[in-house]
């Protein structure tokens, strides 16, 4: 099971940014996926997407990003593929050139590209957030600023229980192997999901009763242990974050100039290349996950 | 034992789990438990000893409701006027699969979840980690995830989370049963050291008899959701034909005793020794008589 679950989570570190308050790097990861959607703009998207990745390796947490961004990257290429047909935009729509049945939009084009370029953005941006900072540190600032103590509790228990069920998948997908049942293949993970999920009920039972058991939902002023310090510098570049989102966002929708949708011509070469290139990644990825899902 | 004073009474208690149960979980249950008692609950699988455990800090009946009959008094608070966050601070649980009691992401952060819903201040929480951690064996773990630990690991941290809270009382239910034998005997060690050290009640539904018969001072078999015997493990471990019409283990020196005497070898009239050091006593009168 190992290969199929992408394990997004710390990259424990010591850079600056993992020293940065989680909340400053909450708004700024939240004031890229605004910009993101305000604007189609690949200039704009692409510098996000660049300023991100050199964060990224600042961070020095490359190596896990990379892990993501190579299953994020062939999935996205669907998108050029879909838009270059049938794009995402008001018709009429330019044609550029006819590949049999098939004619690929400018738009189309202008469109897949622009889409991809706010996916890596945005999701580079998350990233950076969650690979340097600690998940209880998340919630816990989440928590400073008024997301209620349950949700934090909830929030820390799902991201607890997630291995561990993943981890009981694959003990009772073993189990059904040396029992001489299917034991890979789409037809073993049916029915190693019911005792998986009767576990998860009775373990979510007996965690209740323990935790009541514990004090835990009483009503009435509560503490927490896990301290996050937040300096001048993380309130200032919470300030910075909101300011930026709110002046390229004014900047986006006031400034027309900014949609290339006409001005960015694309050849019928590059046109037809871009869509046999993102056809024949996406493809590839299909084939190398199923091999893997199929073997594990 | 007799000099303390009762922590827990069970008066008359029944309980059914659903208003439509015919036979209850619990019937007719009366028992008392003195302070700085280490209690040991032997029975059957069903046989009521979880529920009963469970009526001592309230979950049962305030939290699993179900029709309660009857009284349960724990350090002067009667169980159904006292909402069970406050028993947590005079009653700590620890359950039989250590995995299924822990939530957090690390150490620290476990034991800190009922002092934090308790509003314990920053301070207090950090010296009380160390504190519980020291006295259950797993100092300098603060950060680790609980998930990361044994098994044996994982149960002593939650006795540490049921310690914050500075109970008076430790129930533990079937604290060994998924452990391995190395963690089994740490849990063991933890949980006599608290009853002897410092005087902490225990409470433990265990298979281990010999275990139970070395620690215990109280024993209390339970059958069928009733108490059908208990007193020291010297009176409990003398009804042979009871225990056995039960299913249930006598320690194995007591066994031998009775093996003994039915082949005619000695007479005990029943007091069998039923903890090693006894069995030494008892057994070596035999070697005595024959090197005599
Ligand atoms: N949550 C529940 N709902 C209904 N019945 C239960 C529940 N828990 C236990 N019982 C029943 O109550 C009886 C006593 O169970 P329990 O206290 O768990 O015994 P023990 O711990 O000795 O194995 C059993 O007959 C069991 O089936
Ligand atoms: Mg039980």
């Amino acid at each position: 099971m190992q290969g199929v679950v992408i394990p997004i989570s710390m990259v424990p570190g010591d850079s600056i940014i993992h020293r940065i308050n989680p909340l400053p790097k909450l708004a700024w990861a939240f004031g890229v996926l605004v910009i993101s959607f305000a604007t189609r703009n690949p200039l704009i998207l692409s510098t996000l997407f660049v300023v991100g990745v050199i964060l990224i390796l600042v961070a020095q947490v490359g190596n896990a990003y990379l892990k993501v961004a190579m299953i994020l990257f062939p999935i996205s290429l669907t998108l050029i593929v879909l838009q270059s047909i049938a794009p995402a935009f008001p018709k009429p729509w330019t044609p550029i050139v006819s590949v049999g049945p098939f004619t690929i939009f400018q738009e189309g084009i202008y469109s897949g590209i622009s889409m991809l370029l706010r996916i890596f953005a945005m999701t580079t941006w998350a990233m950076l957030m969650i690979m340097t900072s600690h998940p209880s540190d998340i919630f816990t600032s989440l928590q400073k600023i008024g997301m209620p103590y349950v949700l934090n509790f909830i929030l820390t228990m799902t991201l607890q229980l997630l291995p561990i069920l993943q981890n009981e998948f694959a003990v009772v997908l073993n189990a059904q192997k040396s029992r001489a049942m299917k034991g890979s293949g789409f037809g073993a993970i049916l029915p190693s999901m019911v005792p998986v999920f009767v576990g998860a009920i009775e373990r979510v039972q007996q965690l209740s009763i323990s935790l009541e058991s514990r004090a835990f939902g009483s009503s009435g002023h509560k503490t927490s242990y896990r301290r996050v310090r937040m300096t001048f510098w993380d309130i200032l570049l919470i300030v910075l974050g909101i300011v930026f989102t709110a002046g390229m966002t004014y900047w986006i929708i006031v400034d027309k100039s900014l949609d290339w949708s006409e001005t960015m011509v694309f050849h019928p070469a590059f046109a037809i290349g871009l869509v046999v290139f993102a056809t024949l990644g996406f493809l590839a990825f299909v084939v190398i996950a199923l091999r893997n899902v199929l073997q594990a | 034992m007799s000099e303390s004073k009762p922590i827990i009474e069970f008066k008359d208690v029944t309980f059914w789990y659903g208003q439509n149960e015919t036979e209850p979980a619990l019937k007719n249950i009366n028992l008392t438990i003195h302070e700085g008692d280490y209690v040991a609950l032997l029975g059957l699988n069903g046989a009521g000893k979880t529920t009963l455990q469970l009526c001592i800090n309230g979950v049962v009946p305030n939290n699993i409701l179900g029709n309660f009959e009857g009284q349960v008094i724990v350090d002067g608070k009667d169980t159904l006027e006292t909402p069970v966050r406050e028993m947590a601070k005079i009653v700590g649980m620890v359950f039989d699969n250590p995995e299924f009691q822990l939530s957090q992401m690390s150490v620290g952060e476990e034991i800190a979840l009922g002092m934090e819903s308790l509003g314990y201040s920053y301070e207090e929480m950090v010296e009380t980690i160390d504190e519980v951690l020291d006295i259950v064996g797993l100092q300098g773990l603060t950060e680790r995830s609980p998930f990361g630990l044994s098994g044996g690991q994982q149960q002593r941290l939650s006795i540490a989370s049921a310690l914050a809270m500075r109970p008076k009382i430790l129930v533990m239910d079937e604290p060994t049963s998924n452990v391995d034998p190395i963690g089994k005997e740490e849990i063991f060690q933890v949980a006599y050291e608290l009853n002897r050290k410092r005087n902490m009640t225990v409470i433990m539904a265990e298979h281990e008899v010999e275990v139970m018969a070395q620690y215990a001072n109280l024993v209390v078999v339970m059958h069928e959701g009733e108490i059908v015997l208990q007193g020291t493990p010297e009176e409990v471990f003398s009804n042979v034909d009871l225990l056995k019409s039960l299913g249930l283990r006598m320690p194995q020196v007591a066994a031998f005793g009775n093996e003994l005497e039915k082949l005619g070898i000695m007479t005990l009239n029943g007091h069998y020794p039923v903890k090693l050091s006894q069995a030494v006593e008892t057994y070596g009168r035999l070697f005595e008589k024959k090197a005599g």
